[in-house]
């Protein structure tokens, strides 16, 4: 069964969030604290880790314990979710090597599904790519199962969000896509400034290959397309 | 009743106290006119002890006054520069008596001495004063006489020697001072001359023989000396007191200037630090200065610190909130989520539908309330580049043209490109907030956007033809959390933060952004003015 640690200073959340995760079949441990957590940690990793940054006094205690915990281990999945929306603190939480930042207005569902292509993330990445779930778009190749994209053969870091709003755009590309489309598509509720961060961070992330790239168009007044 | 308000001037109000120092001069003379009797009462009493003093040497010698007059010797003895008529004067009767009181001759005064019938038995001395050259006059004092001179010759009497000596005309003195002296006693006398271009001041004494009064001594001596006296010691004291009036009045006026001119300063700093909107915009330098100004400046400066301090907690508080509200928020969502999740009666179905429309309103509304924050702190590392504004523009309008397909928009761009400096990212969020704000109000109506392109600047306008903006309400639009919507209606939360995130990219971009009723009163324009890019 796989492992799951909720860190969170609000016990209703860690409550709330753990018993759905539990119908969900997973084993869950909360902590309503750094040090508690990180000396769980120590004893028995994870398998993955939903960490809030404001533990209680500790304004920044998750953007701490993530530290430990990527020192710990390079590879278990960690999602930040925090009332913080700004977009320093998605930027902090995402150099710190987390793989996705959620804010609280995430429902259960949302937050069960990306747990679940997180895990499936992890699984996958060692077994041979089917065919079936490859998106190719010029240059662009997306595993939808492994939730990974590549560009000119060359592995593009996103985060789950980042990863559906790319997937969202190529799929069909030419097309608008609004940005209340590409918040379905990516799950997340956030206002426009958000969205609008997220399409620069995903160029950047692509620029940082090809300095030449320049597929994601912005329509103004409507919102994204990926251009061939 | 209402008085007349005056606007003066801290100078103008510091001269005008200045003119309290007015009743110095005043002083001044009536303190020289205490010194002026004092200086004739001395006058009188040295004449009187000259007339005793005279009529000592002649007390009691019955002989002088025995033998009779011989004028034709006198008469030589009359002093040769007796100026003014000295042939008319009655001369000396009593060759010893004159030869008694010649020494007295070189006195400023002139001695008489005359027996009963008012026979003159001697004289000597003159009232007229000798003959000088007067020293040759400096540049200064000619300066001096051409100007604060000619003022004190028309305030004050000037001595003249220029007078007619009544001796001429009425021969030996006949004064009421004499009358006294043959009644035996000692009695001073003053005078106008019959022109009145001077004043005689004379003192008589008797002689006495034995108990009888034989004759009389009189002295007689001008007022002019004290007159001169009395002139001069009140040009001195009128020289300082101008001299101090004067330099105390620049020193004033200087020093009510830089007052002034400091308290200007403050004024306009204080005015230049709010602008019309009453935003502070930028802090006022406080002066290190350690009077009351330096004081006042401190103040304006900490109490402008404070209105901006409160401002920005105004316009940050739609963010805290909506912080501190995700927490108990994702309590109830996460509550609800896992509510539904276990088997529920059909009724309560229901009522979870309801709980969950609430709760996606209230997350709209919070993410409004922080979209403003977040657009401020974001501005800090957006990137600027060169665009051409007009397919912003018309993208946008497309844009609405979708959301809202029922909505009228006239769209007017010029066909030239019109490149600014900033972000087209932003551009396109603040038009977004526009042109939602103008369908909404504009009801059906229509509405016309139009970019309107100057050398140096653009300026979008766009104009529905919906309600009016209330009298007053121009400016504070733009603020945070300010809506002019009579309610909010429908699903849209109206957080009056549509319109400050558009001042927020318009200010980003160097630009304004004002909303007014149209001249005609058919509707509403807001204009956004935007530095354009030769």
């Amino acid at each position: 069964m796989r492992r799951i640690a909720i860190v969170e200073d609000e016990p209703a959340i860690g409550a709330n969030y753990a018993e759905a995760l539990r119908r969900h079949g997973y084993e869950v441990a909360t902590y309503a604290n750094r040090p508690e957590a990180l000396a769980a940690f120590r004893t028995r990793l994870p398998d993955l880790a939903l960490v809030d940054i404001g533990l209680g006094d500790d304004v920044d205690g998750g953007f701490t314990l993530t530290r430990e915990l990527r020192a710990l281990s390079a590879t278990v999945p960690i999602i930040f979710l925090s009332a913080r929306d700004s977009d320093f603190d998605i930027v902090a939480g995402l150099r710190l090597g987390a793989d996705d930042y959620l804010t609280k207005d995430a429902s259960l569902p949302h937050l069960a599904a990306r747990i679940a292509a997180l895990f499936r993330r992890s699984e996958l990445l060692s077994a041979p790519p089917a065919s079936e779930d490859i998106v190719e778009r010029g240059a662009l190749r997306l595993d939808v199962k492994r939730l990974t994209a590549d560009w000119q053969g060359k592995r593009v870091d996103l985060t789950l969000t980042e990863f559906w709003m790319v997937h969202a755009l190529a799929r069909h590309p030419g097309h608008v896509k609004d940005r209340d489309a590409l918040m379905r598509d990516a799950s997340i509720v956030v206002d426009d400034s958000t969205i609008t961060s997220h399409i620069k961070r995903i160029r950047k992330k692509f620029q940082a290959i090809d300095p030449t790239f320049d597929r994601i168009a912005t329509v103004y007044g409507m919102g994204y397309r990926w251009g061939e | 009743m209402k008085l007349p308000r005056i606007a003066l001037g801290i100078r103008a109000q510091l001269l005008l106290v200045l003119t309290v120092f007015l009743a110095l001069p005043w002083l001044g003379l009536s303190y020289v006119r205490e010194l002026e009797r004092f200086l004739r009462d001395a006058q009188e009493r040295t004449l009187a002890g000259t007339a005793q003093a005279v009529a000592t040497a002649l007390h009691d010698r019955p002989r002088l006054f025995a033998t009779p007059p011989d004028p034709i010797a006198s008469f030589a003895r009359e002093r040769a520069d007796d100026r003014a008529s000295g042939a008319s004067l009655p001369p000396s009767a009593s060759p010893e008596i004159a030869q008694i009181i010649e020494g007295l001759s070189r006195t400023t005064a002139r001695i008489w001495v005359i027996d009963r019938q008012g026979v003159v038995l001697a004289r000597a001395g003159s009232l007229f004063p000798p003959a000088s050259p007067s020293p040759p006059e400096s540049t200064w004092g000619r300066v001096r006489r051409a100007t604060v001179g000619r003022l004190y010759q028309a305030v004050l009497d000037q001595p003249s020697d220029d007078f007619s000596d009544d001796a001429a005309t009425q021969g030996a003195p006949h004064g009421r001072d004499v009358e006294g002296a043959l009644g035996g006693i000692l009695t001073t006398d003053r005078r106008p001359t019959s022109d009145g271009k001077a004043v005689i001041v004379s003192a008589a004494h008797p002689i006495w023989v034995g108990d009888e009064v034989r004759g009389v001594v009189v002295a007689e001596q001008t007022g002019n000396a004290v007159l001169a006296e009395r002139n001069r010691a009140f040009e001195r004291l009128f020289n300082i007191v101008l001299a101090v009036l004067l330099v105390g009045s620049l020193a004033l006026t200087a020093y009510a200037t830089w007052l002034s001119s400091r308290i200007r300063r403050l004024r306009d700093d204080a005015e230049r630090a709010i602008d019309e909107q009453g935003r502070v915009r930028a802090p006022l330098a406080s002066s290190g200065a350690g009077d009351e100004i330096g004081d006042l400046s401190r103040s304006f400066s900490s109490v402008l610190a404070r209105l901006s301090e409160y401002a920005s907690y105004q316009e940050k508080m739609a963010s805290r909130l909506s912080h501190e509200l995700r927490t108990p928020i994702a309590v109830v969502r996460s509550s609800l989520d896992n509510l539904k999740a276990s088997p529920l009666p059909a009724e309560a179905r229901v009522y979870m539908a309801r709980a969950q429309e609430g709760l996606a309103r209230l997350t709209q509304i919070l993410t409004r309330m922080s979209e403003a924050a977040r657009l401020e702190q974001s501005l800090s590392d957006v990137e600027r580049v060169r665009f051409d504004l007009v397919p912003v523009v018309t993208g946008c309008v497309e844009g609405i043209r979708l959301v809202y397909p029922e909505a009228r928009i006239a769209c007017a761009v010029p066909p030239e490109t019109v490149e600014i400096d900033g972000a087209p990212d932003l551009i396109a969020q603040m038009l977004d907030k526009l042109l939602a704000n103008a369908v909404e109000f504009a009801a059906g109506s229509a509405i016309a956007v139009r970019v309107e392109a100057a050398s140096s600047s653009v300026a979008i306008a766009v104009d529905n033809d919906g309600p009016l903006l209330p009298e007053g309400m121009e400016g504070r639009l733009f603020e945070s959390m300010v809506s002019v919507r009579a309610a909010a209606g429908g699903n849209e939360p109206h957080l009056g933060l549509g319109l400050y995130i558009a001042r927020v990219i318009a200010q980003f971009h160097g630009g304004t952004v004002a909303a007014a009723n149209k001249a005609d009163g058919s509707g509403v324009v807001v204009t956004v003015t935007l530095p354009r890019l030769a």
